[in-house]
C-alpha cells in the first residue's frame, strides 16, 4: 500500500515538474496529494512577466510620478531599481530571462541627463551590441526593450509599459522558446 | 621551405644574441601542432609553421610562468599579431615585452619589435576578413526565425562541457578571475547544461565584442566543435558597422565597450 502511494506520488511529482516551473514544482509537486492534481489551466488572456531595469534618477522617478499622478499602467512589470543604466550588466538581462521573464525593459536617463555624467552613454554602446548577440542566439527584439524616460515623463512611462505589455502579450509566452530559461534536469 | 628556414634561423639568432630568452613557436606532433618553447639556439630547428598551426601563441605572453623564462619572441600570424596589438591597447603588453617572428600570408616578415607590428598590419593586412563560408553561415542563421536560431544554439550549447578551453586559448580572455568563477553571487551557473551553457557562451562572446581579432583559436580549441566563431565574427561585424572600428590595429585604441561617444546611434532606444 505504502509502496503504491509512493509510486503515485513520485509520478505526480514528475508530471508536475515537467509542466511547471521550479517554484511551482516545489509547491505543487512536493505537496501533491496521491490524487493527480490538475495543473492550472493557462488563463484566457496571457499575462506577461516583464522585468524592468531602471535607473534611480530618471526612470524610477518617472515611474513614481506615474504613480503619484494616478496614471494607470499594466501591472505586468516588475521594476528593479539600479543606481544608473551604466550599472546594468548584460548578465542582469540574461538572469531575468533565466528566471522566466517574458520580456525585459531597460530604461534610464536621456542622453546628457545622466546623474553620473556618462553612465547612459556607456550603457547605450553596450546594448547596441548586446541586443545583436541576443537576437542572433534566439532572444529576439520582441522581448527586449530599451527606453529613455526622464523623471518628468510619468505619462511616457505609463504609455511605455502599456505598449510593451500589449506587444509582449501579442508575442505570447516565452516559456517554451526561451533559450536562456532555467529548466529542470532531464 | 624557405620561409621556415628563415624563421628557424631568426629564432636561433635572437636566442644566440640574447635578444630573447625564449622563442614561442610550434612543433609538429603528427598532424597536430603543439606549442614549443625554445630556450637554446640549437633547438630552433624543431620549429615548424604551416596552416595546421591554429593556436594563438600570444596567449602565453601574459602567463606568469612564461614571464619567468625572460623576454619572449613569439611566432605570430597576422591574426595573432592583431592580438598583440589588442594587448598593447589594453596595457597588457608594453613596447619591449616581446619580440615577434612575424609570419604573414605566404611570406615571412622577420623579427619585429612590438612597435613595428601595428604599422605592418595596417600596411599589409588591413583587409583581413573572415572566410566567406563563415560569413555565409552567419547570414543564413540570421535569416532564420528567432525560434530556429534558439534551437540551433540550444543544440550547439548542449554539447558544451564547460572545460573553458575557449577561454584558455584566447589572448583576450586574461582576467585573473573570470566572471564564471565568481560565485558571490553566482551569475552564471557552472553546471554543464541548459541556461548555464547559454549564459556562459553568450557572455564569453560579449566580453570579446570589439576585442576579438578573429584568430579562431577558441573554436579550434573547443573539443566539442561548437562554432564559436559565428558569435565572435557576428559581434565583430556589428562593432565595425556601429562604431567603425576593428580590434587589433591601433595600439592606442580605446576599448569599444567601455568608451562612448555622444553621437552614437540610438534608434533602437524608444
Amino acid at each position: 500500500m505504502l509502496k503504491q502511494q509512493f509510486a503515485r506520488r513520485f509520478l505526480s511529482i514528475c508530471a508536475a515538474g515537467l509542466r511547471t516551473r521550479r517554484a511551482d514544482w516545489d509547491r505543487t509537486g512536493l505537496m501533491a496529494e496521491t490524487e493527480t492534481k490538475k495543473v492550472e489551466a493557462t488563463p484566457a488572456v496571457f499575462e506577461p512577466k516583464i522585468v524592468a531595469f531602471v535607473c534611480n534618477w530618471c526612470t524610477y522617478a518617472g515611474a513614481d510620478l506615474a504613480g503619484t499622478s494616478r496614471l494607470q499602467y499594466a501591472p505586468n512589470v516588475r521594476i528593479v531599481k539600479l543606481p544608473c543604466t551604466g550599472r546594468i550588466d548584460p548578465l542582469f538581462i540574461l538572469k531575468a530571462f533565466e528566471g522566466g521573464a517574458d520580456a525585459v525593459l531597460v530604461s534610464g536617463c536621456h542622453p546628457g541627463d545622466c546623474h553620473y555624467t556618462s553612465g547612459n552613454y556607456h550603457a547605450r554602446r553596450r546594448w547596441a551590441i548586446f541586443r545583436r548577440l541576443l537576437e542572433f542566439t534566439g532572444i529576439d527584439m520582441r522581448r527586449v526593450f530599451f527606453s529613455w524616460v526622464s523623471a518628468a515623463e510619468g505619462a511616457k512611462f505609463a504609455d511605455l509599459i502599456n505598449r510593451i505589455t500589449a506587444d509582449v502579450r501579442a508575442a505570447g509566452p516565452f516559456e517554451r522558446t526561451n533559450p536562456a530559461r532555467r529548466r529542470l534536469w532531464k | 621551405m624557405e620561409m621556415i628556414d628563415a624563421l628557424r634561423a631568426d629564432a636561433a639568432k635572437v636566442l644566440a644574441d640574447g635578444r630573447a630568452k625564449v622563442v614561442i613557436g610550434y612543433q609538429a606532433r603528427g598532424d597536430h601542432r603543439a606549442p614549443l618553447f625554445v630556450t637554446t639556439a640549437d633547438r630552433a630547428a624543431s620549429l615548424v609553421y604551416d596552416d595546421a598551426c591554429k593556436q594563438n601563441l600570444a596567449v602565453y605572453l601574459r602567463k606568469p610562468e612564461v614571464k619567468l623564462l625572460g623576454k619572449a619572441a613569439v611566432v605570430a600570424s597576422p591574426a595573432a599579431m592583431r592580438s598583440l596589438v589588442l594587448l598593447m591597447s589594453e596595457s597588457q603588453l608594453t613596447g619591449d615585452d616581446a619580440l615577434v617572428l612575424a609570419v604573414g600570408v605566404g611570406e615571412y616578415h622577420g623579427v619585429l619589435e612590438l612597435a613595428q607590428v601595428a604599422p605592418l598590419l595596417k600596411e599589409k593586412y588591413a583587409a583581413l576578413a573572415p572566410s566567406p563560408e563563415l560569413l555565409r553561415e552567419i547570414e543564413k542563421l540570421a535569416a532564420k526565425t528567432p525560434e530556429e536560431r534558439a534551437a540551433f544554439w540550444a543544440k550547439q550549447f548542449a554539447k558544451c562541457t564547460r572545460c573553458y578551453a575557449c577561454r584558455a586559448a584566447c589572448p583576450g580572455c586574461y582576467c585573473t578571475r573570470c566572471i564564471v568563477e565568481k560565485n558571490v553571487p553566482q551569475w552564471i551557473s557552472t553546471a554543464a547544461a541548459g541556461h548555464g551553457n547559454y549564459a556562459w557562451n553568450v557572455i564569453r562572446a560579449f566580453h570579446l565584442a570589439g576585442r576579438c581579432t578573429g584568430c579562431g583559436a577558441c573554436e579550434a580549441a573547443c573539443p566539442q566543435g561548437i562554432p564559436l566563431m559565428l558569435l565572435n565574427v557576428l559581434l565583430g561585424q556589428e562593432v565595425e558597422k556601429e562604431f567603425e572600428t576593428k580590434a587589433g590595429y591601433d595600439p592606442e585604441a580605446k576599448p569599444v565597450i567601455g568608451s562612448w561617444n555622444p553621437e552614437d546611434e540610438e534608434d533602437f532606444i524608444k
